[in-house]
């Protein structure tokens, strides 16, 4: 019979081991400090050499077989459009392969990501504020119908150091951000007071087309950020880390992990430093269920999670992080309740709680509108995935409120870029939505004659505008499906909101004269779709933003400008912090929520710090 | 046939059998025909052998399809990438991926989530689900999508109930079983399917079906060798994708992170999963 077990009491709780929980891992177990840490996972700790270096370059079993991601039988989540349907969950991991694929273990997602970072520039803080101040707020009402937007309690200036020691920790790669001037005054473009600490890797032709295309219209070029070494390095933390050998197994739509472990996640840098201490547990396989909480004071008192043989072990710490991954963050919230769930009225005046509201996606839908056109004497080897996110050239120029808005219907705007090393192998026939009536027969077959050893190089970009929180978009529990244990599944509401799609319409043309301009043929663009559509079911999933926010206002956001919690049920349960569940980010599909989400955690990490020296508890000035 | 496998000869001895139902005699598979001599016979045999000899890594046997699935499905991965002046389905062994898979944890569903209650996308009507009702229905999602697949069976079942149901259609609408279709109406129908066409197509979605047979057939000829399909990496040398040569496998002398940054493709004698490592373990 499996039995409860309780666990000697720490300091620090960390719930699940991703890209934040790595953060505070490390900070909290530098050398000199006395926290009793424990971070528990409900998955493995990867060895990259011993599990990836032979077995990863397998399109089959990476790719649908998942067999480094989260089982689906173990949990999984439901999603509808609207708050008056049913939510259909999430069966099986098939194409688009990105689909819903939590990770595993230390790490987390990020084993399986491209590698793609990018700051988020000052405009991203304060786009609420800003939209209204200089276009008024009928005009946010207008292009956001339901709006659900907020500032963030901070702004890029006071996030820019904190933003400097995520880029160090995990070794990213760039140059600059595109900032003309580079100065603390610059107000579209994310100053650097420190350049990133690797160089990028070696452009690819196609992306040294577009920085000469892009200087020539009078944007301004700078290669992608990425997070997969270029160089052999060290972080702050003298964690080792081996640059990218150029496998060609890396990004999407397969997701590969890194064999190298080139490829940034807190398995590789942040967490290897805090296994240096002795005042740091590390509890593998362990699916955490429940927080409980004291009925008078409401605060967290321990963790509750499930060891593989069933055995229920109980956790106690003084405080907690909660560094799950997208829902299961909001799900173990609304399971225990910590901090007021939301509840969705279709008056947006008359809608209560922050936990699961304002959920947005990070990534482009799968259709809206496109631009594509080919380049005649571009070519090169199709891979699985080329190096997930080296090798391209992007611009912030047509990203937040970079151009003028005046007279247009949406705020906002993309990051562009192009040039990322050749991907398209076979996992993408089979996996990423190219299989049709269309796809059967002789005919069909001889398109496929050489189809991986292209001679063009063929440009393709959604250019959506950034997804806008509503009140009609949120995450709650699932009343009719459960996870393996019986507790139920996180329920998705969602669908893309108007300014994505009004974004699209208008930006498809500028990146069409970026396309042309870098000599592309029969650049063509096409046809939109309107929200509401089943194509736009297909890429969300992964990628979600918001729904656990950081705000200014208790009643609206999870988290405060520290990143604890302030969101009261009778009181507010402030011995939580979280990780860096973003408010709502600018650009689109890029920059990273990762990379936004990053310095957050440093800041959570002295929110705990001094949570822990207060005489009496309590919330952080 | 250069690729002549045990199968083969299985389907040799089932039609012996069968036609020993009325013959006079029963004849023996291979051996049976009076009007051939021992000696071709047996040629012909050592060739098979020596074919054979020379796959003894590939997978020619079945697991999990049964009969009359093997001779249908084989018909129909062959529509849908048909042999040519290259190579198709056939000689990749798409049938014996699709076998593998269906005999392992894609048939069971291990991975997928499979919990009722199961409710078909796309209703558009009010619908109620045990105490609730949900006054817009259900989601439109797109064919292949995680959420698209509602059904209370795992995919072993699912194939099971697709093939019966594909060949009642063949009869019913093209006038026999779809081996016996010309290769333009096999193609058709494989079209009806993915336009749901068929009105009684049992318990599942035609195109739902089709989506399956179209992505499982392309996957038997593209993904890894390793897993059955793609035999003598057929599949890669069509489409010109080299696996895990990396540009130096086979001593080419080739870097890859060169070849990322080329403007022109570089043509490689694929290697496959099981080739890189034997390579990297030493043994070859």
């Amino acid at each position: 019979m499996p039995t409860t077990i309780t666990e000697p009491a720490a300091d620090v709780v960390i719930l699940g081991v991703g890209y934040m929980s790595g953060v505070i891992a490390a900070e909290l177990t530098l050398p000199g400090l006395t926290y009793k840490v424990v971070a528990i996972t409900k998955g493995p700790y990867w060895d990259y050499v011993n599990d990836f270096s032979t077995t990863k370059y397998d399109e089959w079993g990476v790719g649908l077989g998942r067999k480094y991601d989260s089982p689906l039988p173990l949990q999984s989540a439901t999603i509808r459009n609207t708050p008056q349907q049913f939510a259909l969950p999430v069966r099986r991991y098939t194409m688009p392969i990105q689909y819903h694929a939590l990770g595993h273990g230390v790490g987390g997602a990020a084993q399986h990501y491209g590698g793609t970072m990018g700051r988020q520039g000052p405009w991203g803080y304060t786009q609420k504020s800003s939209t209204v101040t200089r276009y008024g707020q009928p005009f946010l009402d207008s292009v956001n119908p339901h709006s659900d937007l907020e500032d963030w309690p901070l702004t890029y200036a006071q996030y820019e150091p904190y933003y400097v020691e995520w880029e160090k920790a995990h070794g990213l790669c760039g140059d600059y951000n595109g900032s003309a001037t580079n100065q603390p005054s610059d107000t579209g473009y994310p100053w650097m007071s420190q350049n990133y600490p690797l160089p990028p890797s070696p452009l690819t032709p196609v992306g040294q087309l577009f920085q000469t295309a892009t200087q020539a219209l009078g944007y301004h070029p700078f290669p992608h950020v990425s997070a997969l070494a270029s160089q052999p390095y060290i972080n702050q933390y003298g964690v080792p880390v081996n640059p990218c050998v150029f496998d060609g197994y890396c990004g999407g739509p397969c997701d590969y992990a890194c064999e190298t472990g080139a490829k940034a996640n807190a398995a590789y840098r942040t967490i290897p430093a805090a296994m240096k201490s002795s005042n740091f547990t590390l509890v593998l396989n362990s699916f955490i269920f429940r927080l409980d909480t004291d009925p008078i004071s409401g605060l967290v008192t321990a963790a509750r999670y499930y060891d593989p043989q069933g055995n229920v072990h109980i956790q106690p710490g003084k405080v907690f992080f909660n560094g799950m991954w997208g829902y299961n963050m909001i799900r173990i919230m609304l399971l225990s309740g910590v901090g007021a769930p939301y509840i969705w009225n279709s008056v947006p005046a008359s809608v209560s709680g922050a936990v699961g509201r304002g959920l947005t996606n990070g990534y482009l839908p799968y259709k809206g509108t496109n631009v594509s056109g080919t380049l005649p004497s571009n070519g090169g080897n199709a891979y699985p995935a080329g190096n997930g996110s080296g090798g391209s050239v992007d611009i912030y120029d047509l990203m937040d409120d970079n151009f003028d808005h005046t007279g247009l219907n949406f705020i906002g705007g993309t990051e562009v870029g192009a040039g990322g090393y050749p991907g398209g192998g076979p996992g993408n026939i089979t996996f990423a939505g190219s299989v049709s009536s269309a796809s059967m027969g002789g005919t069909f077959k001889a398109t496929q004659k050489d189809k991986y050893l292209p001679t063009k190089t063929t440009l393709s970009s959604t250019p959506f505008a950034h997804d806008l929180p509503t009140t009609d978009n949120y995450i709650d529990l699932d009343p009719h499906y459960t996870d393996i244990y019986g507790d139920p599944l996180a329920r998705l509401t969602y669908d893309w909101t108007p300014n994505t799609y009004n974004g699209a319409i208008y930006l498809v043309n500028k990146v069409k004269d970026i396309f042309t301009r870098m000599g592309a043929q029969n650049v063509t663009i096409g046809s939109p779709v309107p929200p509401g559509g089943s194509t736009h079911n297909d890429w969300w999933g992964h990628h979600l933003r918001g729904g656990c926010r950081i705000g200014q206002d208790p009643n609206t956001s999870v988290w405060n400008k520290w990143n604890q919690c302030w969101s009261p049920v009778s009181k507010p349960v402030f011995n939580i912090f979280g990780a860096g569940e973003i408010t709502n980010t600018s650009g689109d599909n890029v920059p990273s929520g990762t990379h936004v989400a990053g310095p957050q955690s440093y800041r959570a990490a002295e929110g705990i710090k001094q949570y822990l020296a207060l005489a009496t508890p309590g919330i952080l000035p | 046939m250069v690729d002549q496998t045990r199968r083969e000869f299985l389907k040799l001895g089932l039609a012996a059998a069968a036609s020993a139902v009325t013959a006079s005699a029963i004849e023996i598979p291979l051996f049976g025909s009076q009007n051939s001599s021992i000696q071709t016979q047996l040629n012909s045999a050592n060739t098979q052998l020596a074919n054979l000899k020379n796959r003894v890594n590939t997978v020619v046997g079945f697991v999990s399809l049964s009969v009359t699935e093997q001779s249908l499905l084989e018909k129909i991965v062959e529509t849908i990438i048909p042999t040519d002046a290259d190579p198709g389905a056939k000689e990749a062994g798409v049938i014996y991926f699709i076998d593998r898979q269906l005999g392992g944890d894609y048939g069971q569903s291990a991975n997928m989530f499979m919990d009722g209650p199961f409710v078909p996308p796309a209703q558009t009507g009010p619908i109620t689900v045990g105490t609730q009702t949900y006054s817009a229905g259900s989601p439109k999602v797109r064919v292949g999508a995680g959420t698209n697949y509602q059904y209370p069976l795992n995919l072993r079942e699912f194939w099971r109930v697709g093939l019966i149901a594909l060949q009642a259609y063949a009869n019913s609408a093209y006038g026999g079983n779809f081996e016996t279709l010309s290769s333009a109406n096999q193609l058709l129908l494989l079209q009806d399917l993915w336009g749901n066409k068929p009105t009684s197509f049992s318990k599942i979605l035609p195109s739902d079906f089709a989506y399956e047979l179209t992505f499982m057939t392309w996957a038997g000829f593209l993904m890894d060798p390793i897993y059955g399909g793609n035999q003598n990496m057929v599949g890669w040398t069509y489409t010109g994708f080299n696996g895990v040569n990396f540009g130096n496998f086979y001593g080419e002398g080739k870097d890859q992170k060169t070849l990322m940054v080329a403007t022109t493709p570089t043509r490689l004698k694929p290697a496959s999963l099981a080739q890189y490592q034997q390579q990297a373990s030493g043994s070859s």
